[in-house]
């Protein structure tokens, strides 16, 4: 009996000290509760969002967060001051229980901290102009001179990505003073830094006008050993609910930051609802966030499902970035400009035919009105139609606004150009061919009745005509209508996919053509079954 | 607003504007070389007896021809690299040489089909169709011109990117349509007078009576030059 009872007892002492184990590792969440206090390492020397006080106590951004937080775990906050070189340190040797220090969220500090998702802020490139700049995005930068601060890690970035000149100064003073002095745009370094700048007195009336590029997401940080532990549920649902009630968006306005993208998204994200009425951003059963609410550039293919893992795998194995494919933020931006393309090449054929065949038919009226058609015609023959985009949409746009307050959709602005633009040729070529058919047939006479005839005998050219004004429709990118270039751009900015993405669009331009010239082929065998059945051959 | 003040403006940048229209031509006069060697090389390769090559050569005019310049002018702006390294030689290649690159596409394409119908009518006997070649050619250029515009979205200092210098210098919206306006001016002047000559020309070569002019060819693959701008190759203009 007693050689049956030995194992029995020694599995029991086995679990007593297993359990005596975990006894001796309580939950990081219960440390803090009876302590009645959390250690938060907060920064000082980042104005705005961890800055001294005139009390010499740390105040700022993630000074008001950090308190929000302990306030809603129920303890006490104690803040002490950590750097940029010593924020994680301090954590591993126990110093802070957490960091909440501008600290961005990398795959290496993933490695060697618990990062805490939903990421609760973001920094980008951003550029600070002087107050009479008109710049409105990255797109009119291409070519132009940037200034900007050797040695920042997003120079070379951002150069290659928008195609910005960028002057190199030695420190952000020399570079904002080149700005000042006019031998660059603006200056481009970090939005956060920017927003501080732009705070004090000295920069009164400049601005940071565009959507921060090179965006990084930064993220509160627990030990390692806090991995999985209750205390970093508890401190991912307190930042969750952070984005769900606008606190972030708040804090951010309160210290007179400008408002950034990222909040914004996330507050919209985070208080999205399926059809169901459920949150889209609620725990799954493995206790994770849902995919769309994660950091999309640190998901790994094993972290994530369906078209999204398969998209990682592509990315991890081949390198090739496909993500129009799996993310849906850029599937999304990128269906959306193929839809505004095509609706700007089929719109833009339409209208060339309505307006060509009404200019021909006037001017064959022979009347006062054919020297004004024919001279409008000659114009728009003779000139760039980028520069009739930039006449119309600013020219007419502004005096619009000014004189009624009307705004100009630039898509319709585009659409009305590349009309008259295209119109003419079309005009010109109708009246080509009824110059022709009149030698052929007598009494011929341009005219709604003979309108079908003569497009049939004008179709080579006025096919031509409106395949090359589909092609000219990628212009609209000129004045930021967010059609595929435009929208291929800036998911190239924001991933660094260029060569994924440059092949893409040229790829789909070419089905597109390639659809256009089908189509134009249909209408011309139309064209071609009507006159046999009114028995009137060209 | 005041007549004057805006004679004296663009009076004042008048030399700057005129030096961007200088990069519109030498960027198009490029482009136009650099198409018309390879255009040609296309046309001569069509012309083969071995099959595979003029496959080839037909499937690239294809492409030439249906891909938009203005995205070749982004492709090439983004991929092709800042500077070529020759051994120890570091050649920087500049945003107007990616330009010209751009627009010689639609250039081989054009080239590459006006350049093969001629000979074709050259072999059925209109020893004009090539002579004919050269007002066609130069209308193709005015297109050219006028598509270099678009040069300015990627970085060359061409007359639309100087245009936008000025209006930003000056910080006057209330100039900028009218600036814009001056710089349409430069096109017109420009395009306008060549293309009369070139229907001129072109007439002239016909009239001088070698052969009949050709039959009316409505479905022409090839936009063939039938009067001043002719609408195919005018409309060919972002090819």
């Amino acid at each position: 009996m007693a050689d049956r009872r030995l194992p029995a007892l020694l599995l029991v002492l086995l679990l007593a000290f297993a359990g005596a184990g975990r006894a001796q590792a309580p939950d990081p969440l219960d440390t803090i509760r009876q302590r009645g206090s959390i250690t938060i390492g907060v920064k000082a020397d980042y104005p705005l969002f961890g800055q001294m006080g005139p009390d010499g106590k740390p105040e700022g951004l993630e000074i008001d967060l950090a308190r929000d937080l302990a306030r809603r775990l129920g303890v006490e906050a104690r803040l002490v001051t950590v750097t940029s070189a010593n924020r994680l340190q301090r954590l591993e040797d126990g110093t802070v229980d957490l960091v909440l220090a501008t600290l961005g969220d990398t795959e290496q500090r993933r490695g060697i901290a618990t990062l805490i998702e939903p990421n609760y802020y973001a920094s980008g490139v951003n550029l600070m102009v002087p107050p009479d700049s008109r710049l409105h995005d990255w797109g009119e930068l291409r070519g132009q001179k940037v200034c900007a601060t050797q040695g920042a890690y997003f120079n070379r970035q951002l150069a290659e990505r928008t195609l910005v000149d960028l002057q190199l100064f030695g420190n952000n003073r020399d570079a904002r003073l080149a700005v000042r002095a006019g031998r660059c745009v603006g200056w481009a370094y970090d939005d956060t830094a920017i927003a501080s700048e732009l705070a004090t007195p000295d920069w009164a009336g400049w601005k940071m006008p565009l959507r921060s590029a090179l965006v990084t997401p930064w993220a509160l940080a627990l030990p390692r050993s806090a991995a999985g532990s209750r205390l970093q549920r508890a401190v991912e649902d307190v930042v969750a609910d952070w984005h769900r009630d606008g606190t972030l968006l708040r804090a951010e306005q309160h210290w007179g930051i400008p408002q950034s993208d990222f909040l914004r998204r996330a507050n919209a994200l985070w208080n999205e609802t399926d059809g169901s009425g459920a949150p889209v951003c609620r725990r799954l059963e493995n206790g994770r966030w849902p995919e769309a609410c994660r950091n999309r550039a640190l998901l790994s293919s094993t972290e994530a499902t369906g078209l999204m893992r398969l998209g990682l795998a592509v990315k991890e194995h081949f390198g090739l970035d496909l993500s129009v494919v799996y993310d849906g933020y850029d599937r999304h931006a990128f269906l959306l400009g193929l839809l505004r393309t095509l609706l700007l090449v089929l719109g833009s054929m339409a209208g060339a035919l309505a307006l060509g065949a009404a200019a021909a038919m006037l001017m064959g009226r022979g009347l006062l009105l054919a020297w004004p058609v024919q001279a409008l015609v000659t114009a728009l023959r003779m000139t760039p139609p980028l520069l009739q985009i930039y006449v119309l949409f600013f020219g007419l746009g502004a005096w619009l606004a000014t004189r009624w307050g009307l705004a100009v959709d630039p898509m319709l602005a585009v659409l009305l150009c590349l009309s008259l633009y295209a119109g003419a040729a079309v005009a010109q070529a109708l009246r080509d061919a009824s110059a022709l058919l009149a030698a052929q047939v007598p009494d011929f006479r341009l005219g709604p009745a003979t309108l079908r005839r003569t497009l049939h005998a004008a179709r080579g050219s006025v096919t031509g005509i409106l395949v090359n004004i589909a092609k000219a429709t990628g212009m609209a990118s000129a004045i930021a209508v967010p059609e595929l270039i435009s929208a291929s751009t800036s998911i190239m900015a924001d991933r660094g996919n260029l060569g994924v993405m440059m092949n893409l669009l040229m790829l789909t331009w070419f089905l597109i053509i390639l659809g256009t010239v089908a189509l134009l082929r249909r209408g011309e065998r139309w064209l071609e079954r009507q006159g046999a059945a009114s028995g009137a051959g060209g | 607003m005041d007549l004057r003040e805006l004679a004296d403006l663009l009076w004042t940048w008048t030399p700057f504007l005129a030096g961007g229209f200088g990069w519109n031509v030498t960027v198009s006069a490029v482009a136009m070389l650099l198409g018309s060697l390879f255009g040609a090389g296309l046309a001569w390769a069509r012309g083969r007896d071995r099959r595979e090559v003029v496959w080839l050569a037909a499937g690239a005019t294809s492409l030439s021809r249906n891909l938009p310049t203005f995205v070749c002018l982004f492709y090439l702006a983004f991929l092709l690299p800042k500077e070529v390294a020759l051994g120890s030689l570091v050649l920087e290649v500049p945003a107007w040489c990616k330009a010209s690159l751009a627009l010689s596409v639609a250039v081989a394409g054009y080239v590459a089909d006006t350049l093969g119908s001629a000979l074709a009518d050259r072999r059925r006997g209109r020893p004009d169709a090539m002579l004919l070649l050269l007002p066609a050619w130069t209308t193709y250029f005015l297109i050219i011109v006028m598509a270099s515009s678009t040069a300015s979205l990627i970085g060359v200092s061409e007359i639309v990117a100087r245009a936008n210098i000025v209006i930003g210098a000056t910080g006057r919206d209330d100039l900028m349509v009218w600036v814009y306006l001056y710089a349409m001016l430069w096109f017109l002047v420009f395009c306008w007078p060549l293309t009369l000559l070139m229907g001129r020309l072109q007439e002239a070569i016909r009239d001088r009576g070698l052969l009949r002019p050709a039959p009316a060819r409505p479905a022409s693959p090839a936009p063939a030059p039938a009067h001043p701008v002719p609408a195919g190759a005018m409309a060919a203009r972002r090819g």
